[in-house]
């Protein structure tokens, strides 16, 4: 790929309308993809995946004329193969840098701590009580505790684990808003 | 698919020892089917859980040290799940609260439920004697301790702090003649003893062996008490291993305080 392209607006809108005719699917479709070539390059050890990503899918814009002629089949399946490409490429060109260590600042961690108790005294009463309960136990009492805590509530274990997550990613999103406001 | 294999494949494939030709599979997977991804997502959840509890083994530990915390993200994800832990110890009662509001129509109690004797009274009491029973002895066991303590507390004056992993308080210089006696907290008390290294600012202070895991509340405490004239004000960390019946030790858990004037 020529190292000086840049992702258009219109390079974009071509990406979508391939991925999908519906504009809407489409961008879903694109959002998907990248959160999964992040994943895909945190498993093999890149310790920038979103660069990665973000390089996998500008070579697929920048040849997509190509593409349309000669590829079909599933699409995400091509972003795999050029993903696989630029891992490669990537491997060759340097050694995985470690991400920085985090911070033991312990200002920093009671700033962290008291966010998380205000944002759990904002999730509703029900929220609260299922994330502490599912987390309240430990140890080989861990499975058997969630089992007959997703039988209280009438839901299959997986479901359990499905809405406790949800539940702990909007939690943390809550989190992060709040030290970010904190630290101005 | 199996769901289990599934997840157990997931969990290889984040701490960086799934097999090759699985793992191309996989992540094909991950990019293709909704359903691979959501699961990768949970249990990367679960492994962050796993290693803040000292859940994991010690080579899943050293896979999570070198291969799954790599991320910037995934540091942040762990801070969090640090954080959860430390809330949910902190509110063992808010945690066993028997009623979850729902609106699917609640089966049984929590607690019954998990009685296999559950729906038979006479079954039910003889658990329940037994359940009584073993409540006591942890009473019992736990109240001979205490007595040590204050024992201890009465001959040699000591200032008690008890430390979480994700915590990392600020601890006033004891009084001249006082130790300061650390409670850490510990999720999974395994080990046939513990033992502690004490750091000032990447410097060993002070070392301590054959440490004994105790009963607190809901909760397992290792305490260790640290000599009051080695403390200045300054950041402290104490890393805690526990030693195995083989006598292999195994580090479990890294505790941070601040000592200030």
């Amino acid at each position: 790929m020529n190292k000086d392209w840049e992702l258009s607006q219109e390079a974009f809108d071509a990406l979508l309308d391939w991925l999908d005719s519906d504009r809407e699917q489409a961008a879903l479709k694109y959002e998907k993809i990248r959160r999964s070539l992040i994943k895909i390059f945190t498993g093999r050890g890149c310790v920038e995946p979103e660069d990665l990503a973000d390089e996998t899918i500008n070579r697929v814009t920048s040849k997509l004329k190509e593409i349309e002629k000669e590829f079909s089949g599933d699409r995400t399946r091509y972003f795999f193969g050029v993903a696989n490409k630029v891992h490669l490429e990537h491997l060759r060109r340097k050694l995985p840098q470690p991400a920085p260590p985090p911070t033991t600042d312990p200002d920093r961690i009671e700033l962290e701590y008291s966010c998380l108790e205000r944002c759990i005294e904002r999730l509703s009463k029900e929220h609260r009580e299922l994330l502490l309960r599912y987390h309240g136990a430990a140890g080989p009492a861990e499975t058997e505790h969630r089992r007959a805590l997703a039988e209280e509530l009438g839901i299959a274990p997986n479901a359990l684990r499905i809405r406790v997550y949800r539940i702990r990613m909007g939690l943390k999103e809550c989190v992060e808003k709040c030290i970010e406001r904190s630290l101005g | 698919m199996n769901l289990t294999a599934d997840k157990q494949e997931v969990r290889s494939y984040l701490l960086g020892v799934l097999d090759a030709d699985r793992k191309t599979q996989l992540e094909e997977q991950v990019l293709s089917a909704p359903e691979t991804y959501e699961e990768l997502l949970l249990v990367e959840e679960e492994l962050i859980d796993q290693y803040a509890a000292g859940a994991l083994s010690e080579h899943e530990r050293r896979q999570f040290e070198t291969h799954f915390l790599i991320t910037a993200e995934r540091q942040k994800n762990l801070r969090f799940g640090q954080l959860l832990k430390r809330y949910v110890n902190s509110n063992p009662a808010a945690a066993v609260i028997p009623h979850v509001e729902n609106s699917a129509p609640a089966k049984k109690s929590l607690t019954f439920s998990m009685l296999p004797a559950a729906g038979r009274p006479v079954m039910v009491f003889s658990v329940a004697g037994v359940v009584l029973l073993g409540v006591a002895l942890l009473c019992w066991l736990g109240y001979r301790r205490p007595q040590s303590r204050l024992a201890q507390q009465r001959d040699e004056p000591v200032v008690v702090v008890t430390l979480a992993a994700a915590a990392a308080p600020r601890v006033n210089v004891p009084p001249k003649g006082y130790d300061l006696k650390l409670e850490l907290e510990l999720a999974n008390p395994s080990f046939r003893n513990y033992k502690s290294e004490l750091f000032r600012e990447n410097k060993s202070v002070q070392t301590h062996g054959e440490l004994r895991v105790e009963p607190k509340g809901q909760q397992y405490i290792v305490p260790v008490t640290i000599t009051g004239e080695v403390l200045s004000p300054g950041d402290y960390e104490l890393k805690l291993s526990g030693v195995r019946e083989s006598g292999a030790d195994e580090f479990i858990e890294k505790y941070s305080f601040r000592v200030i004037e």
